[in-house]
């Protein structure tokens, strides 16, 4: 009897789950890529001709184009991050595949953590994939790269880790469906990717930073232009705080076997 | 030594159906256990707690010594399950699912790739290594089955009901696999309503009916239990029962049950056939009856499992039976 103490188990979990995406990049890649081509064209080229600058709270006007390319990628980041996680917890549940695992002496913690590492690693691949893309349609830089990779990190840590606990939660295809479109979306849209939250009157601009997408947002954005309407330490801060607040449900949620165990 | 299973009191309730109502059962090391009863009888359930998917809600429960809750990880690490429901990752093929089945067990990525072809070749579905599981026929995907419950090399496996609806040859090769398994030392935990594999597979078996536990023996100790039929032919019929000595002292002491007259064919129906049986004969041939033909047939397993199950299954809530090789929702 060999007790597992090493990180075997959750290796193997984070690959499997890794390489379930990889394999059907039709899936996975192909409709962001789509998607992000017209919102660039769209969005970028053809209205950002129309709208021409945008002045952020401190520094230099940008060209819309550019404005709009950090939301895009986190728009990307946290819906891919939110989606692989959801779906293979429930996928699993539905099939009852999952009881590969769960009946496995893996720890939960380590369960946990390899579904939000895998949905995260999908959630800054597709990030990464809609900045390539951005950068076809306009010379984009990146001003603050720790910042960057800071944000996109901890926004794909936590919509995995949310993911993890919708994918508990739901018990048919409708819910996931219907937290993506209806929930995750919305606050992305009013979360200040296609506007200057700062150009909206009182008091919706006030209510928009209640609003945790405009913290997102604009910590990406600051990472590429080095300009943002938030500070970005405290959000930074505040993120993170609330990935970890998550992730210690979703470890809570498997112990307690919540969606798993009758 | 410490037992494989120790179960004391185990209970699990849904809403209003007791699953489990209070079992307490020990599971020898190195035995062939089996759980046998009838649809519902809480066999599954039973299995269930062991690895975690369901949480008992009263009682102990041990596996090799450590708790199925507190200390899971020692417990699962120990035990190689081939469910009733086919639960396969369909994602990959059959060789990855293997593959990650040890990784989730702790079996490093360098050794897991061969010990997936060894189980591969032990069930004999090597060829369809690279397939998914949803395109081998229903016998592969039970042979599959097996081969993910060995992958981790457990000492304990538990097979819940690994021969339903497999063809002849099919259930002799897994019946051939695990008695070879259980000689290696691995304890068996067998579920199953075909009471001839009990018999044939099982050192000792448990009846479990509407979640409790009727009894434990070994599968000779229940026969016993149950009456088995001798039948005497006799060269001249007589026209009566032949008044023996031997007869009317049997039946004054309850061995004997009943005795008929068939033609020329004496019928006695007995506990412990065996015991009676020599005496019957040469009281038979005192009194001058020639014998022609003579014939004892036990009772099987399967009689008294259902005379046992039927005396307390009156409150059994129905359940429906799973399609076999069926898929899932
Ligand atoms: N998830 C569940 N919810 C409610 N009742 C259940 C559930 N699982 C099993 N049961 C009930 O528990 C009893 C035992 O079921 P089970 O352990 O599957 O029996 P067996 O495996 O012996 O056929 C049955 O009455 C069944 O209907
Ligand atoms: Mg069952």
């Amino acid at each position: 009897m060999s007790l597992v103490s090493g990180l075997t188990g959750f290796k193997t979990l984070t690959k499997r789950e890794i390489l379930r995406f990889l394999r059907r990049p039709r899936n996975t890649f192909v409709p962001p890529f789509v998607t992000n081509v017209l919102y660039f064209a769209v969005f970028g080229v053809i209205l950002g001709d129309r709208v021409g600058e945008i002045s952020l709270a401190d520094g230099d006007p940008v060209p819309y184009i550019l404005f709009i390319l950090p939301g895009l990628v986190v728009l990307g980041a946290i819906s891919n991050a939110f989606e692989n996680a959801s779906f293979s917890i429930f996928h699993g549940r539905w099939n009852e595949y999952i009881e590969e695992t769960l009946t496995s002496p893996m720890p939960y913690s380590r369960m946990v953590a390899a579904y939000i590492v895998a949905g995260a690693t999908r959630g800054i691949l597709v990030g990464s994939l809609i900045a390539v893309i951005g950068a076809f349609f306009t010379s984009v830089g990146v001003a603050r790269p720790l910042y960057l990779l800071a944000f996109g990190l901890v926004v794909s840590l936590l919509f995995a880790s949310f993911g993890v606990v919708v994918g508990l939660w739901a018990d048919d295809w409708d819910n996931l469906t219907m937290m993506n479109q209806f929930i995750v979306r919305p606050l992305v849209f009013f979360g200040g990717v296609f506007y200057a939250v700062r150009e909206l009157p009182s008091p919706y601009q006030e209510l928009s930073f209640l609003n945790p997408m405009v913290y997102m947002v604009n910590g990406v954005r600051y990472g590429f232009l080095g300009v943002s309407e938030v500070d970005p330490v405290w959000s930074l801060a505040v993120l993170t705080g609330l990935t970890a607040a998550v992730a210690g449900l979703d470890v809570a949620l498997f112990e307690r076997g919540y969606g798993l165990t009758d | 030594m410490t037992a494989a299973i120790d179960v004391e009191n185990l209970q699990k309730r849904y809403e209003d159906v007791r699953a489990l109502d209070g079992v307490s059962l020990t599971v020898p090391e190195g035995s062939f256990f089996g759980l046998l009863g009838p649809n519902g009888a809480g066999k599954t359930t039973f299995i269930n707690i062991l690895v975690g998917l369901v949480r008992r809600t009263g009682g102990r429960a041990e596996v090799f010594g450590h708790d199925v809750e507190d200390d899971y990880r020692r417990a699962r690490d120990a035990i190689g399950l081939a469910p009733q429901e086919f639960n396969v990752d369909r994602f990959f093929p059959i060789r990855e699912v293997l593959q990650h089945k040890a990784g989730y067990h702790g079996i490093p990525e360098s050794t897991a790739g061969e010990r997936a072809d060894e189980v591969l070749r032990r069930v004999g579905i090597y060829d369809k290594r690279d397939t998914r599981f949803d395109w081998l026929s229903g016998g592969m995907k039970r042979r599959f089955m097996l081969a993910r419950a060995l992958i981790t090399d457990p000492d304990l496996l538990i097979l819940d009901e690994p021969t339903a609806g497999v063809d002849v040859q099919l259930r002799h090769d897994l019946w051939d696999l695990i008695t070879e398994l259980n000689e290696g030392g691995t304890t068996i935990l067998l579920t199953t309503h075909y009471i001839e594999e009990a018999e044939r597979l099982c050192d000792e078996v448990a009846i479990l009916d509407s979640g409790r536990l009727l009894t434990v023996a070994t599968p000779e100790e229940l026969m016993d239990r149950g009456p088995d039929r001798i039948t005497v032919t006799l060269r001249d019929a007589p026209a009566t029962v032949p008044d023996l000595p031997t007869l009317a002292a049997g039946e004054r002491e309850g061995r004997i049950e009943a005795v008929e007259l068939d033609g020329d064919k004496l019928v006695v129906t007995a506990t412990r056939g065996g015991l009676v049986a020599p005496d019957l004969v040469r009281a038979l041939d005192r009194a001058g009856h020639e014998i022609v033909d003579f014939d004892i047939s036990r009772t099987s397993l399967e009689e008294v499992f259902v005379e046992m199950t039927r005396e307390g299954g009156g409150d059994r809530t129905a359940e429906p039976v799973a399609a076999d090789g069926g898929e899932l929702p």
